[in-house]
């Protein structure tokens, strides 16, 4: 195997930087129709540059790669995964103040 | 290579229909989920299941996997049998693995993702499992994803991770070779939980002339023993003596940047918070550290303890419990 070591730059997204939803779609195994949906969902937010050209924010490609994942492989539908994963980030949320809390309870 | 007893794994008798199988599949999926399950080794078994149910699902693959007969038990070393596979037309392992399982609105897509790397002994019966397979043939390279996990001090200071990527490549002659990729990344400071990082270029590489994909890698902070994170903030549990809370004072306090100077108000109690402005993580809009007092009492292990202890129960109108009773 032919070894190649090469430094890249990187650049953090962030709340300003927007993708195309066609690669959206690559990323997260999604179709155009259901990203759109979930946008109109709530799921992120989505704006038109250009006729038929969307875009949605590059935050939100973690949360639409669970959506994506939950869809295919649990059989459910575009907002059934819209529903679980925000529930899913809240536990997550629940989580961590409980164990904050817990921390707190054992230290006294 | 070890024989895996498809059947086994989704606990389904052999003359199971499509619909137990689908079922079956579908209980063990909600359980093990890796976005979902809280169970240690969730996503192995999940793996695990994924394959079974590639392979039982299809009415081709599956009639070619019982061909192989009832006796085999899980573990037991395999080989395919010289005449394997005759009879049977398979489409090989689908871009993705999971092509035909599809819900409506989920494409099948590129097979990028280290949970769909079925074992061996798929591979062996089925084929598929190439480095590459799955080529988009529409002249770009795909993007990939990749997580990188960081500890909380190197989010605060910013560091760097060598990865190594692979990735065929197509020679001049057309012939392909596996190139290994060492990529080091800069992590710049102040990047957040599930914040992605782009490398431009570093996914999949270009087929006829078009430009090669990104590599999208997300963030993943490690929990920290003392700090807690939630966006930009942290908050630190910090323990101080029934006198610093009552009486304030001024205590040496430790922050992702290094210990402060920080004035406990009189009157303080346990369970308080104290912000300090901008301690958090840094960025645009840094975050705040929260300092959380925990007044911890000292021990009455000694006569002089005691006694100031006595002294208090004697000389305070003090009751803890006092709003409660009312």
């Amino acid at each position: 195997m032919v070894r190649v070591t090469q430094v890249f730059e990187a650049r953090v997204l962030s709340e300003a930087d927007w993708i195309a939803a066609s690669e959206i779609c690559q990323l997260c195994r999604l179709d155009l129709d259901a990203v759109l949906e979930l946008a109109a969902l709530g799921v992120m937010s989505s704006r038109e540059r250009a006729p038929g050209e969307w875009q949605v924010p590059a935050t939100a490609l973690p949360r639409l790669r669970v959506v994506g994942r939950l869809m295919r492989d649990l059989g459910i539908n575009v907002s059934g995964a819209a529903l679980a994963v925000e529930l899913l980030e809240a536990q997550r949320e629940l989580e961590v103040r409980l164990r904050h809390l817990e921390r707190l309870v054992a230290d006294h | 290579m070890e024989f895996r007893d498809y059947y086994k794994i989704l606990g389904v008798e052999r003359s199971a229909s499509a619909d137990q199988i689908k079922i079956a599949y579908r209980r063990l999926a909600r359980k093990y989920h890796p976005d979902v399950s809280k169970e240690p080794d969730a996503e192995a078994r999940f793996k695990e299941m994924q394959e079974a149910y590639e392979v039982l699902r299809d009415p081709e693959k599956r009639a070619a996997y019982d061909q192989l007969g009832s006796e085999w038990k899980s573990g037991q070393s395999f080989h395919p049998p010289p005449d394997w596979g005759s009879g049977f037309e398979f489409s090989g392992r689908p871009a993705g693995g999971r092509a035909g399982r599809r819900q409506a609105g989920a494409t099948a897509g590129a097979g990028t993702h280290p949970e769909e790397d079925f074992s061996d002994f798929f591979s062996s019966l089925f084929g598929g499992g190439s480095p590459f397979a799955g080529a988009t043939g529409r002249g770009g390279g795909r993007d990939h994803h990749a997580r990188i996990d960081i500890t909380l001090e190197e989010a605060y200071r910013g560091t760097s991770r060598t990865l190594e990527l692979r990735r065929p490549e197509v020679k001049p002659d057309g012939s392909v070779e596996l190139r290994s990729h060492t990529v080091r990344v800069t992590v710049p400071a102040g990047v957040t939980e599930g914040q992605l990082i782009r490398l431009a270029g570093q996914g999949e590489s270009a087929t006829g002339g078009g430009s090669a994909g990104d590599l999208y890698l997300e963030v993943h902070i490690h929990p920290h023993r003392s700090f807690t994170l939630e966006n930009r903030d942290v908050t630190l549990t910090f323990p101080v003596a029934p006198w610093e809370a009552a009486l304030g004072a001024s205590v040496t306090v430790p922050t992702l940047g290094g210990p402060v100077e920080m004035r406990i108000p009189a009157g303080a109690q346990s369970g308080q918070k104290l912000r300090l402005r901008g301690r958090g993580l840094p960025g645009q809009a840094p975050g705040d550290q929260y300092v959380q007092l925990k007044v911890v009492l000292p021990p009455a292990d000694s006569p002089e303890a005691k006694g100031i202890y006595e002294q208090m129960r004697a000389k305070l109108n003090f009751d803890p419990r006092a709003s409660e009773a009312r």
